[in-house]
């Protein structure tokens, strides 16, 4: 049983490995492979949801391997709630995003090797149990996000002038800076709590005063930051999601992005509550810039992948709102937010390469009645539109609502503030959304698009559809998630509160 | 016994002796097959060094160690020879004359090295650190024909020659305050104190002189010019085995004689270590040749290293030791792919990766090793140095400084490692011909790639090996 969740992550890698031995000239095989080490792990994903024990908070399918003694490193991977609904986030989205990679065709054993490889590193930072192996997973992205943008990616001319070159050099670059501010960090950590790296561990060991716990939040807020799209650190995301690949924006968007809320809720919040006290104020307000200005930003976007880059830096804000109120219900509503964010992101983003791969323009003023040619697609996008507003039904709404109730139960003025922005934040993405939605899809239909053709098969319609459906679930049955991750949140958040208890005694 | 200890020395000389005769007796001979036989016989005997075991005696009268830490460098170096030698049967056509003296000088550098990694004395020191030093005067301006190689040659002998005139007054003072050239003796001695103002002139002089072989601040300026002149089998060789070298002699020197004094010349390390990150670094970003990027990376490389030799601790010197390890064999790949291509400008690697999927592999996964990304054997031999300087923090907060400064040449060095990886696999080629790889080669390249992400991995094997090397020490 233990075994599945390790096979679930590895198994991407493993495939990587094998299409890296079959030949070049056999794209169909490597193709074939890559959908069924994601559809594996997939499977293998739900069937450990289904077994997943609700009642208990802490970690479980915990599998251990001695690694490297001399540093106490260990191979140690397991799911608790929150682990639970980003693993199932990425088996989603890497299914998915496998399955619509159908439109490269150059290159495609490299393609398929990069793509893999992501995988297992976007997994396996959700489910490390210990910090050396969680940032291993977590820097491991580099190389895949690298060229898959730079190989496959097009960024449109005129763009300030950028190229995709420049695009994938800066998100590098940013999220490299992140890491390694957030590995001094980590590495402080690691010597507060005794030489270890087992999370575990290290909750019940780590000591650090309080002083030094205000920098070392720091380090992990900001370092994370960087790749959670904090402002005024996220000026790399809509540039490197408009220059990458279908697949690799969604994987980017949907899943990659979350990797930073996600360290700083498994490590900052627990381990240093001093610290995180002392900063959540001022995070709240960098949450209302990524709200309000990536929103403004958004609306004087063109380019459709401009317009939901931004849209997701200014959704990353409600997710950090989320995590700043340090309450149960905020840090919940921030994971489901995560969850049902990164669903919606993947859907747009290959709602977009649908068309955009038959179009080669994505700019919302050139696209006309598309909705005539392309129906399927056409209401599908209209439906994470919708999502993206927040509209009830959706796994966005419930997700918001509880961001929204966490923040203002939080009770200072700062976070009341925030809130009231946070909401209209949604005024401000219902707008731009639906201009964009209805320009290209909606009005006069432009003859040049004649030659647009549907999704007609399952096949084809499938992913589509099948992102659309787990928004909806989740939209109406939204407990079937919070009821995973509310137990333990509650668990990180008392780890937090006991910790500042035992400091202020001292 | 004195014999025994030296079996692999006297084997190298042995063989670099033969080479000097092969050319009186078969002038005519294929020296690209005689370079692989060469290549081959080296690793054998690498191989036979494994059946050696290290001894706590001492040999020569004191000067000479066979310790774990030796054997780990011998064969370091062994390693680094039978590619050098791989690498020189490739570059066969392109030396005029002299092919078997270009052997024989390899080994005979390399016989140097695996002295180095045993001395235990001042003199011996001096004595193997100009075997080395004055073979590779030669070796640099091989291509005599070449303006460039002879101007590296010049630059290399002119400021060589000055950092051993530092090294040997150095060691001409600390002899001179202590009385002893012994790396033992002086240890006792200086742990019952009395250490002079002298005798710190005389380490510091030693110390900077000793930054010359690892192109640390403040003898640093040649490496970019030589690396970029000198034949490129022989650039591979400074990287590896000559920086190894430097490496070897550091850390007996400081850790196994001067310990005791660590408090003095600790903060210089740690000064040194942030200026060569930053000199490395910085101007790397601006290089069009790709030897010449390698040689500023380098001298950035060096004050990673530094870092763990500053943090002056167990981790620190284990990963000092780990990080050349995997070091040789990325820089070792590097350079195959440089040999393979014949061309220098990295513009000229536009499509490497379409023309030839294997060099175009093998050379973006050295530079991201280069760059510390994983699962990369860089980003762990990287790892280390920051968690031992971490750990040095934790009693001293100067090393935090220290970390930033690290932390922020990993960044600027991506930039410029992924410039060649964009030409790699994301720029057109202009000249779209494939390239043909040797069979040798293409060995050697797998060997490379394996070993980077299989220790990138899996580090336990080399972990312990540094371990039990550094184990010498009996730091903390």
């Amino acid at each position: 049983m233990e075994h599945l969740l390790t096979i679930a992550i590895l198994l991407p890698l493993a495939s990587a490995f094998l299409a890296f031995l079959l030949p070049a000239k056999k794209p169909g095989a490597i193709r074939a492979l890559a959908l069924f080490a994601t559809g594996v792990s997939l499977l293998l994903t739900l069937y450990i949801f289904s077994q997943f024990d609700r009642q208990d908070a802490g970690y479980q399918f915990v599998k251990s391997i001695e690694w490297l003694p001399s540093l106490k490193v260990n191979l140690k991977f397991g799911v608790d709630g929150i682990s639970m609904t980003l693993l199932l986030l990425v088996g989603i989205v890497s299914f998915c995003g496998a399955l619509v990679s159908h439109e490269i065709h150059d290159r495609q054993k490299e393609y398929y090797i990069l793509f893999l490889a992501l995988t297992t590193g976007i997994s396996g930072t959700f489910c490390a149990m210990d910090m050396f192996f969680f940032y291993f997973f977590y820097e491991m992205a580099v190389i895949p996000m690298y060229l898959l943008i730079g190989m496959y990616g097009s960024l449109p001319a005129g763009k300030h002038g950028r190229t995709k070159e420049y695009a994938t050099m800066k998100l590098t670059l940013y999220l490299t800076a992140g890491a390694v501010l957030a590995l001094i960090g980590l590495l402080t950590m690691y010597y507060a709590g005794g030489k270890t790296f087992d999370m575990v561990e290290l909750k019940n060991n780590l000591r650090l005063a309080g002083s030094t716990q205000k920098w070392v939040f720091a380090c992990l807020l900001f370092g994370f930051g960087f790749l959670a799209s904090l402002f005024p650190f996220h000026t790399w995301s809509p540039l490197g999601y408009a220059a990458a690949p279908t697949a690799a924006s969604m994987m980017h968007a949907g899943v990659l992005k979350k990797l930073g809320a996600y360290g700083i809720i498994r490590l900052a919040l627990p381990l240093l509550p001093e610290g995180a006290r002392h900063w959540v104020d001022l995070l709240a307000i960098l949450c209302i810039f990524n709200i309000l200005y990536a929103g403004l930003a958004a609306l004087t976007q063109k380019d459709w992948k401009f317009v939901i880059g931004y849209s997701s830096v200014s959704h990353m804000g409600y997710v950090m709102l989320g995590i700043a109120t340090l309450n149960v219900i905020g840090v919940s509503g921030a994971v489901l937010l995560m969850f049902a964010h990164g669903v919606m992101a993947a859907l747009t983003f290959s709602l977009i390469g649908f068309f955009y791969h038959q179009t080669h323009n994505r700019n919302v003023p050139d696209l006309s009645g598309l909705a005539r040619k392309i129906p399927f697609i056409g209401v599908c996008m209209v439906m994470a539109a919708m999502a993206s507003s927040g509209l009830p039904g959706f796994a966005n709404f419930a997700s918001e609502i509880m961001v929204f109730i966490g923040a203002w139960h939080q009770g200072s003025t700062v976070f009341r503030i925030a809130t009231i922005c946070a909401v209209w934040g949604i005024v401000v993405t219902a707008t731009y959304l639906l201009w964009a939605v209805r320009t290209s899809f909606f009005g006069p239909f432009d003859e040049k698009w004649n030659m647009l053709k549907d999704a007609t098969t399952l096949k084809q319609k499938f992913p589509y559809a099948f992102l659309l459906a787990v928004l909806l679930v989740v939209g109406f049955w939204p407990r079937s998630l919070t009821d995973i991750i509310k137990p333990s949140v509650q668990r990180i958040l008392a780890t937090n509160s006991h910790r500042l208890a035992q400091m202020e005694k001292q | 016994m004195n014999l025994y200890a030296t079996q692999l020395e006297c084997l190298l000389v042995i063989l670099g002796l033969g080479t000097l005769l092969t050319d009186a007796f078969r002038p005519g001979g294929d020296r690209r097959k005689l370079g692989y036989l060469l290549a081959t016989l080296v690793t054998i005997t690498l191989l036979y060094s494994f059946t050696l075991a290290p001894t706590a005696d001492t040999f020569f009268h004191g000067m000479y160690r066979l310790d774990s830490f030796a054997l780990f460098f011998k064969r370091l170096f062994l390693l680094a020879t039978a590619f050098v030698l791989l690498m020189g049967a490739e570059f066969v056509e392109r030396f005029e004359t002299g092919v078997a003296e270009f052997y024989a000088l390899v080994l005979l550098a390399a016989t140097g090295m695996l002295v180095i990694a045993s001395v235990n004395d001042f003199i011996l020191l001096f004595v193997a650190l100009e075997l080395v030093t004055i073979t590779f005067y030669i070796l640099t301006a091989f291509l005599r024909r070449q303006v460039q190689s002879l101007e590296a040659g010049t630059k290399y002998l002119i400021l060589g020659a000055l950092s051993s005139g530092f090294t040997v007054y150095g060691i001409a003072y600390i002899f001179g305050t202590t009385g002893t050239t012994n790396f033992d003796k002086l240890a006792t001695l200086l742990s019952a104190g009395g250490s002079g103002s002298a005798f710190l002139l005389g380490m510091l002089l030693v110390l900077t002189g000793l930054g010359f072989k690892v192109a640390s601040v403040p003898f640093q300026i040649w490496a970019p010019d030589v690396y970029q002149g000198a034949p490129t089998p022989v650039t591979a060789f400074l990287a590896v085995g000559s920086k190894a070298a430097g490496f070897a002699l550091l850390l007996r020197v400081m850790l196994a004689g001067l310990l005791p004094v660590s408090a003095v010349w600790m903060p210089v390390l740690l000064v040194l270590a942030a200026a060569t990150l930053g000199y490395g670094n910085l101007g790397a970003i601006s290089q069009r040749n790709i030897k010449r990027l390698l040689g500023y990376s380098s001298i950035g490389h060096a004050g990673y290293m530094l870092m763990g030799l500053a943090a002056g601790n167990a981790l620190g010197s284990q990963a000092v030791l780990f990080y050349l390890g995997q070091y040789a064999f990325t820089n070792l790949c590097a350079f195959l792919v440089i040999i393979a291509v014949g061309r220098e400008e990295i513009a000229d690697y536009a499509g490497l990766g379409k023309r030839s999927p294997i060099l175009g592999a093998a050379l973006f996964l050295a530079m991201a090793s280069l760059a510390g990304i994983p699962p990369l054997s860089g980003f762990f031999g990287k790892f280390q140095l920051f968690a031992a300087v971490i750990e040095a923090a934790q009693t001293n907060w100067h090393y935090y400084i220290l970390a930033g400064i690290g932390a922020g040449a990993v960044v600027v060095s991506l930039y410029y490692y992924f410039n060649v990886g964009r030409a790699i696999y994301i720029e057109e080629a202009k000249d779209t011909t494939p390239i043909p790889v040797s069979l040798p080669v293409r060995a050697g390249l797998y060997v490379c790639m394996l070993a980077m992400i299989g220790l990138g991995i899996y580090q336990q094997p080399l972990v312990e090996a540094a371990t039990l090397a550094a184990g010498i020490f009996g730091l903390k």
